[in-house]
């Protein structure tokens, strides 16, 4: 079994440590080598209800996720229940006996309409409704059905407080003995989520030790897999990218108002406000840190992050949907009054409230068409975790070098996926400061002599100039002129231009694969791993299939796209979303019409499979649209 | 020579409009206290007090209806070395941006507000703004007011301003040494100052309010100053006499500063406590690229705790 490819979910009620189980298997395969790649579902809840990580691990490095699952470990009869329909032959359902007896009636913490379908998929298999029943279905389904009594395989084992406090970790570390992971591995890494609360984990490794035995004991305990050999490398999520690269990129100011999935960025940030930096003079260590500000609306975010630009600070703000709309009015403000500002935008699925824990890319046009007036703003999109960490960087440079307020398209998907990241190349992308005054008398912030539209930025506390959301003369001051107001609008206008032109179409979008496939797959954000997966096990299946990749959709690269499309065989718009906003964009810009669609809008993330199964039947069945719906 | 405060902008408030006083009171007090050019900018949301900055010769932002704050919040807290002055009104202040009011009172970032206080909405015709009283009809309104007022004062206190002042635009030497002592407050200073729309609020005129207001610093008596070292009793009683003058309105209208207390840190000073070098390297003056253009910071350092 070295090598392997698992698809592994562990889920519980929301509450019970479910982070943990997850940290512990990712960081036990680390340290052994693997590569491994995740997503945390959750409700909006804080505790009971259902909430699971889906794991892929391999020993390269794994780009998507895929059902049936090799393994389904429930700390709770719920996700036994949620998860009827992702096993199939062959998958290894890991429980505790204690639940066996567990009647779905009562669970009330399974959503409604979510519990009758259960239901009534057991009535139709003539199925207890509790999770025998769910299990017998499941072995029915072909899959290996272990039972393990939880409370015995802790007995005996001294703990601090009940003993079903340590389920999460005793979860994890049954299914780490019964793959075979080194128990070493296992219990180093209780070090790296606990750090230095000794006692913690000291009791946790009793409970690793009573799992690894009970499973030797009882004949479960798998061949010790081979090590592999891995450079260090950092488990990042999406959220965490994004910090990492906002640091890396000079950001000294970040605003935020709480809201799901972006807050984390800004928590991690405070987390790592005490930033040490190498000042030029004397090449020691300084510091000052990021200051972070938890404000008191998303209309206080994002006025107090341009602010805060307007000083020379590198500064930026971070939300989702519902907040991005409250900043409508303060990015016009940006817009003309050229404050270089990164607005850093988790997509979550809409509308209003919405799925707020859950994926989505509706926001796209929204992104675009955002604020009232015409000014030019710049939107870019990230698709997985080294892209967060780069194009965090690239944003707040676009904002400095055009000065002018940049959008960075996430999605919740990959917010909350995480990822090993083997290496951070610090000499990729140079950090640019946005171009200043050297004039001090007289000085002109708005300056209309300039070629590129580019005016050197004056900054607070540096030079006397001023600013305004009404139009304005040269110095900053209102002005209705007619004349002024056109040489205005075209300078702001000339900037995108420019960036147009000045930014190479790599950084605006990408092809993946053979250039001469039959497929051509467009998408944009996190679907970008999904889909190169499902390239190679396509081509296995003799669809030869490439992806048209798009990075930057203001400034769009139009005549690339246009250019490659006309030229393309089947082409399939993939997005997260209802109405496959990115190939509107296309044709909004080129005039090339999209016509076949792989879309999801429930909120889960895509998997290999159901996208595999899907281009099979655009592909052979000319089907035009299908509409994708795993996920639990 | 002394900065000239004043721009060569021409002001196109009405003639006879309170903000000229205001305009004057600032200057003046800027003048007075010797700062220069870049040591002070000014901030304002929208409407008639909007157009301040643009009046003064320091660096300025007209910013959107509401949002002056939370826009000279991010100014001073990115370079916590400027004094920060906020010139907004009344509408914008306590309506469209009242949860920003309400916020930088718990903050007490270190902001010096001057809230503009005409009762009306000048700019577009006359609305009633959030200060003028249920029942009043002033001109520019086709019906008496059906809204209830607020009380900036008591709102100012209740928020958690540390500096609570009233001053009155047609008395400019005294609204001077109110901003005087607000700029120089370490904490946010909020400066409530009466001042009269002749052209849309034909009630609460000039002269209405030349027969209402007294000084309470008149009164040998009366000492709001709250030091680190006052008794927790004391200061207390501070803050309820403030209180108590807060609400009267109807037959004198008290001016003066309310509430000063310099116990409360600033929002700049808890930010320094948790940040080392806060104050010596702000965001605004961080070097954040290496001498080879790449960044300074080492990213395996930085997140270490990622590193698996």
């Amino acid at each position: 079994m070295s090598n392997i490819d698992l698809n592994l979910s562990i889920g519980g009620p929301q509450g019970g440590g479910i982070d943990t189980s997850s940290n512990l298997i990712s960081r036990a395969f680390a340290s052994s080598g693997y590569n491994v790649l995740g997503v945390r579902e959750f409700h909006s809840n804080i505790k009971g209800r259902h909430s699971y990580v889906h794991l892929r691990i391999r020993e390269e490095r794994p780009r998507s996720l895929k059902y049936p699952l090799d393994f389904l470990v429930a700390l709770d009869p719920d996700t036994i229940f949620e998860h009827l329909e992702d096993v199939a032959t062959g998958t290894v359902v890991l429980y505790d006996t204690n639940d066996e007896k567990a009647e779905l009636a009562q669970a009330r913490m399974i959503m409604r309409d979510t519990a009758k379908r259960i239901n009534s998929t057991l009535q139709e298999n003539k199925l207890e409704l509790n999770v025998k029943g769910a299990l017998a279905l499941m072995k029915n389904r072909g899959a290996k059905i272990m039972g393990i009594p939880f409370s015995k395989v802790l007995e005996g084992t001294e703990l601090d407080g009940p003993a079903t406090r340590y389920y999460n970790v005793l979860g994890a570390s049954l299914t780490l003995s019964i793959i075979g992971l080194d128990q070493k591995f296992t219990r180093d890494s209780l070090k790296h989520i606990f750090g230095n609360k000794e006692k913690v984990i000291a009791l946790n490794v009793k409970v690793v030790d009573a799992a690894y035995k009970y499973c030797k004991e009882n004949g479960l305990a798998g061949n010790t897999l081979p090590d592999m050999d891995a450079a260090p490398r950092m488990l990042l999520t999406g959220n965490d990218g994004a910090a990492l690269g906002k640091i890396m990129g000079g950001l000294r100011f970040q605003t935020y108002y709480p809201i799901t999935p972006a807050s984390d960025e800004s928590s991690i940030l405070e987390e790592h406000e005490d930033i040490k930096w190498l000042s030029n003079e004397n090449e020691k260590l300084s510091s000052g840190g990021v200051t972070v500000v938890q404000t008191e609306d998303e209309l206080s975010a994002i006025t107090m992050a341009e602010g805060a630009a307007i000083t020379g600070a590198r500064s930026a703000t971070a939300t989702s949907g519902p907040g991005f709309s409250l900043m409508a009015e303060a990015i016009s403000f940006a817009g003309i009054d050229e404050i270089p500002v990164v607005i850093t935008f988790y997509q979550r699925g809409g509308p209003s409230t919405g799925l707020p824990t859950r994926n989505g890319q509706a926001d796209l046009m929204f992104a675009l068409n955002t604020g009232h007036g015409e000014f030019p703003k710049m939107v870019i999109s990230s698709g997985d975790v080294e892209e967060c960490i780069y194009d965090s960087m690239k944003a707040l440079n676009y904002a400095q070098r055009y000065q002018l307020p940049v959008i960075h398209l996430i999605d919740k998907n990959l917010a909350n996926t995480s990822d090993f990241v083997p290496e951070i190349d610090t000499k990729k992308i140079k950090v640019e400061q946005s171009l200043r005054t050297e004039n001090k008398t007289d000085f002109k912030r708005y300056t209309l002599d300039t070629k590129n539209g580019i005016s050197p930025m004056g900054l607070f506390g540096k030079d006397i100039f001023w600013m305004t959301g009404d139009e304005h003369d040269e110095l900053g001051h209102v002005t209705e002129d007619p004349i002024i107001r056109d040489r205005m609008m075209e300078k702001r206008f000339t900037k995108l231009k420019v960036a147009d032109e000045e930014i190479p179409d790599e950084d605006k979008v990408q092809v993946y694969g053979n250039k001469n496939a039959k497929v051509t797959f467009i998408t944009w954000g996190s679907q970008k791993g999904v889909i190169l997966d499902s390239i190679d096990v396509l081509k296995a299946k003799g669809i030869d299939a490439n992806l048209l990749y798009l990075k930057m959709f203001e400034p769009f690269p139009s005549k690339f796209v246009d250019k490659f499309l006309k030229k393309a065989g089947t082409i399939i718009d993939v997005e997260s979303n209802m109405t496959g906003q990115a190939a509107k964009v296309i044709r909004m810009n080129t005039g090339f019409e999209v016509t076949n669609f792989i879309l999801k809008y429930n909120g889960r993330h895509i998997t290999e499979d159901e996208l595999v199964s899907a281009t099979a039947d655009i592909v052979s069945k000319k089907k035009k649209i299908v509409v994708l719906e795993n996920g639990a | 020579m002394a900065h000239n405060f004043r721009s060569d902008v021409a002001i196109d408030w009405c003639p006879g409009c309170g903000d000229f006083g205001i305009v004057t009171g600032l200057t003046q007090a800027l003048t007075e206290l010797n700062y220069g050019p870049n040591d002070v900018v000014a901030v304002s949301g929208i409407g008639c007090s909007g157009k301040t900055p643009h009046y003064l010769n320091i660096a300025g932002i007209h910013t959107l209806h509401g949002r002056s704050i939370p826009y000279a919040t991010g100014v001073k807290l990115a370079n916590p070395k400027l004094k920060v002055i906020v010139t907004s009104g009344d509408g914008d202040m306590l309506s469209i941006g009242a949860g920003h009011f309400v916020a930088e009172g718990r903050r007490n970032t270190g902001l010096t507000i001057i809230l503009y206080d005409n009762e009306v909405y000048g700019l577009t015709k006359g609305q009633a703004a959030p200060t003028m009283a249920l029942g009043e009809k002033t001109k520019g309104l086709t019906k008496p007011n059906v809204f209830g007022k607020v009380n900036p004062i008591t709102m100012a206190l209740s928020s958690g301003y540390s500096f609570v002042a009233r001053g009155f635009s047609f008395d400019t030497k005294h609204l001077k040494d109110l901003v005087k002592k607000a700029i120089t407050h370490e904490g946010s200073s909020f400066i409530d100052v009466l001042q009269p729309c002749p052209t849309y609020n034909n009630i609460n005129t000039m002269e209405w309010y030349r027969g209402k207001v007294y000084k309470l610093d008149d009164e040998k008596t009366w000492d709001p100053v709250v030091l680190p070292e006052t008794s927790a009793e004391a200061a207390n009683e501070k803050f309820t006499n403030a209180y108590k003058r807060g609400l009267e309105w109807d037959d004198k209208i008290p001016i003066g500063v309310f509430y000063d207390n310099r116990a409360i840190p600033s929002f700049v000073k808890r930010i320094a406590e948790y940040i080392p070098d806060y104050l010596k390297n702000p965001p605004a003056e961080q070097i954040v690229a290496g001498a080879d253009g790449y960044t300074n910071v080492d990213p395996f350092k930085t997140f270490a705790d990622r590193v698996i």
